[in-house]
């Protein structure tokens, strides 16, 4: 019996699912759910860490976990979704900023970084989102420099 | 303009492959002499032979990076193949359109 799930894929079935997770718009989705998974962790431990607000201690032991483990899952959960947006606006902008460009080299990730911490800082008015290109820009750099250092 | 938002970087189906180079030829094809017809389709041959050899060597060059960290074309790399190929063809299709309008004024 032969189903997609059991045969071996085509030449043009291949070549399809390429071009799919090729695209821009696959890889930033693909980014935001990656970014999702690490910002749950990333929140567990950061809750931990960071001092939360105070419990009520005339509530039973029970109550007490059952707060604190709400209050946990939450900054984890707004962790998540912040950095699931910035992986997304990270990975599509250096996608499409690559596509563009027609070339591989830092300048892509300088300037999604710079599209990231901007947009990222937009509350803050112009210099906050001026400072904030910057300190991404810098950073992303950074890490890409250290990751094709030996190629 | 982005080229890649919803799955780029693949290869474009060519659109016309122009066999411009001789404006004198598609004047009395139906009549020739099977020698001339063979002369003819092994010119033909050479002639994509020649174009493929040289499109090939001409983006390699030009889109291909000299750092060989991995063995697949990153996205920059197919974008700009597929640009390299569409311009050759452009290219050779407007050359070939203006010699043919040259060798009618010169008629």
């Amino acid at each position: 019996m032969s189903n997609p799930f059991t045969r071996m894929p085509s030449q043009d079935e291949r070549a399809a699912a390429t071009k799919v997770t090729d695209s821009c718009a696959f890889k930033a989705g693909f980014s935001g759910i990656a970014g999702y998974g690490i910002g749950l962790m990333f929140g567990l431990v950061l809750s931990g860490i960071e001092f939360s607000s105070p419990v009520d201690t005339t509530a039973s032991t029970k109550q007490q976990i059952k707060t604190v483990i709400k209050d946990m899952g939450n900054k984890s959960l707004s962790s998540a979704k912040n950095f699931a947006i910035m992986a997304a606006i990270y990975s599509g902008s250096e996608c499409m900023i690559e596509s563009y460009r027609a070339k591989n080299d830092i300048y892509n990730s300088i300037g999604a970084g710079c599209i990231t911490g901007g947009t990222l800082a937009a509350k803050t008015g112009p210099r906050g989102m001026a400072a904030g290109c910057a300190g991404f820009a810098a950073f992303s750099a950074g890490i890409d420099w250290y990751m094709h250092k030996d190629d | 303009m982005f080229g890649g938002v919803f799955g780029g970087g693949s290869q474009k189906p060519v659109q016309s492959a122009p066999m411009g180079g001789m404006p004198g030829m598609g004047q009395g094809q139906g009549q020739m002499d099977p020698n001339a017809q063979l002369a003819a389709a092994e010119q033909e041959m050479e002639m994509v032979t020649d174009m493929f050899a040289r499109l090939g060597e001409l983006c390699n060059k030009k889109c291909i990076l000299q750092r060989y960290s991995d063995e697949d074309l990153t996205k920059a790399e197919s974008v700009c193949i597929d640009r390299c190929v569409a311009k050759y063809f452009q290219v050779n299709r407007e050359v070939s359109d203006k010699l043919a309008k040259l060798s009618q004024v010169n008629q």
